[in-house]
């Protein structure tokens, strides 16, 4: 039985993290890669610097590309959005039976308007798509985030963002399919990495992109790790985003870090239609800001 | 299957006798361990506000009756309002942790003035940031830790990481009393099997056979007047006490045991 070794510590409420540098638990701390102190170990191989922005980005508006964003919904109406939201589509469950069926333009967190708010401001041309997964119903989640994928897949989104993963062992092997699927038919999946020390899916699949929060408070500065599975480190600290009711809020989180990439990789598959994940991930890491 | 190989009648009863004393231990753990779970979630919170110099902090869990997520639990003296709230898995940002397992830090909550009003009127406390880290492992998310208002200023990612270590002693605690709970589930599964196969021309579980072999299970326990229970509760009392008198009352225990266990009639007892 996996189970941590401090446990018993809680009952008398004397476990302390140790003291020392701000990354110093020992945590599977996916953001801690992208650390200020860290960052020196991301240098790469490739000689990168031969692909640079203006190239990758071309005019950088995203136009011609559609983004699913996977989520709690999105507030069409909201100006973060800026018309740019085109179908929102929701899962029903039935038991094991799922349904896609035509949403409101409507978000219960706020969560989803955060994200697609991000992404319309680094991509401003391209389509938004809102999928709401997250309903009252707990026990149909992993169904219901499957269906939503793969649905997502078949409209043609060329990428899509899951702030959101699945612990489901009886759907790794769904997801393990549709994430292949979604590499074959040019879907970039851009995941947000989960700190919490279990397996999830699909952020850990090597063909989708797993983000993790970086503290350089910038949304054009992105890191990336040559050392899987977290590839990517983006803008996730004090964020300030969209939420709902036409609100903003603050935010902080790994969630906040993957529609930036979702953004970037939007303007990079504009500029370059043909673009494979495979090649825009490459074009994504030889971009990356410097390590260091 | 109406009738499995081999249970014969006097082999059907050994088997209840075995699920009988089963049943009697697992009894026995409840009540000597039942009050810890919510012991090691009430000192989780209280070490999450002291370190984090917060005004509040909660764990909310799912209730797997409702499909709720219930409030256990609070510290601070801005969080005693939440306890015994319930919200919908996909409400609000606890909702939304728990539902997606993806911690979350959000500021300048109380600049909009829509943010969780339901739930802040149901509280009467609307936190200005919060931090929110599903409380989680390999089997799944059971519920949520949240930390309001830290005193010094706006949550980090190094918070989000500290809320996770407090989560994960947390969900250890929870996952040990469902595991119980687990194995009595189980036990009475167990019993509904052994009631189809004595009973050939019945598919349906005997009710009315379980209930009375838990409750005779129960009942040979004794009620909490018996001598024993009395002890247990006492054994449960004891874990309040600090280490030192916790020895010495092990010891007197240990002594009083031998001397339980020496033969009647000997002639006093010896040290070993």
């Amino acid at each position: 039985m996996a189970g941590p070794s401090n446990a018993p510590d809680a009952a008398d409420g004397t476990t302390a993290p140790s003291g020392g540098g701000p990354w110093s638990t020992a945590l599977p701390a996916w953001a801690e890669a992208f650390a200020a102190s860290h960052r020196s170990d991301l240098a790469r191989v490739a000689p990168f610097a031969d692909i640079d922005r203006s190239w990758a980005f071309g005019d950088g508006t995203g136009a011609g590309v559609t983004v699913a964003v996977i989520d709690s919904g999105v507030e069409g109406g909201h100006p973060a959005v800026g018309g740019a939201l085109r179908e929102s589509v929701r899962i029903e469950l039935s038991g094991e039976d799922t349904a896609v069926v035509r949403d409101e333009a409507v978000d219960a967190v706020g969560h989803g308007t955060a994200c697609a708010g991000i992404i319309h401001g680094l991509a401003p041309a391209a389509e938004l798509v809102s999928i709401r997964v997250l309903g009252a119903d707990n026990r149909g989640k992993g169904l219901a985030f499957a269906a939503g994928l793969d649905w997502a897949i078949a409209r043609g989104a060329s990428v899509v963002n899951l702030s959101l993963s699945s612990r489901s062992e009886a759907l790794y092997a769904t997801f393990h399919d549709l994430a292949d699927r979604a590499y074959f038919a040019n879907c970039l999946l851009v995941c947000a990495a989960n700190n919490v020390a279990v397996a999830s899916y699909p952020s850990l699949f090597a063909a989708v992109v797993s983000v993790a929060a970086h503290d350089v408070r910038d949304p054009e500065t992105w890191f990336y790790n040559p050392r899987p599975p977290v590839e990517f480190g983006a803008f996730g600290l004090d964020v300030d985003v969209a939420w709902r009711d036409g609100g903003r809020i603050v935010a902080t989180g790994n969630s906040f870090a993957a529609p930036h990439i979702a953004g970037l990789a939007a303007r990079i598959r504009a500029a370059h239609p043909a673009a494979t994940p495979f090649e825009i991930k490459t074009i994504l890491a030889a971009t990356a800001n410097r390590p260091g | 299957m109406t009738d499995g190989p081999g249970t014969g009648a006097g082999e059907t009863e050994a088997l209840r006798a075995a699920l009988r004393a089963v049943a009697a231990r697992i009894e026995a753990a409840r009540r000597v361990t039942a009050p810890t779970g919510t012991a090691i979630l009430r000192s989780v919170v209280d070490a999450t506000v002291v370190l984090f110099d917060a005004e509040a902090a909660s764990i909310a869990l799912l209730d797997p009756t409702t499909g709720r997520l219930v409030f256990e639990v609070a510290a601070g003296a801005q969080g005693q309002g939440v306890v015994g709230v319930a919200i919908d898995p996909g409400e609000g940002v606890a909702g939304y942790v728990f539902s997606t397992g993806q911690p979350i830090a959000l500021a300048d909550v109380a600049s909009d003035s829509r943010f969780g009003r339901a739930t802040a009127e149901r509280t009467g406390y609307l936190p200005r940031s919060l931090v929110a880290v599903p409380l989680a492992d390999d089997a799944g998310v059971v519920g949520v830790l949240e930390v309001l208002d830290k005193r010094g200023g706006a949550f980090d990612l190094r918070d989000i990481e500290l809320a996770g270590v407090f989560a994960r002693q947390a969900t250890v605690a929870i996952r040990s009393t469902r595991v119980e709970r687990d194995a009595a589930t189980l036990l009475r599964n167990v019993l509904a099997d052994v009631g189809r196969g004595t009973r050939r021309d019945e598919t349906e579980p005997m009710e009315d056979d379980i209930d009375r072999i838990v409750a005779d299970a129960t009942a040979e326990l004794g009620d909490t007047d018996d001598v024993l229970w009395a002890l247990a509760d006492d054994v449960a009392r004891l874990r309040a006490a600090d280490p030192d008198q916790l020895e010495l009352v092990r010891e007197l225990l240990g002594v009083l045991i031998r001397r339980a266990e020496r033969p009647r009639g000997g002639v006093g007892w010896r040290r070993r």
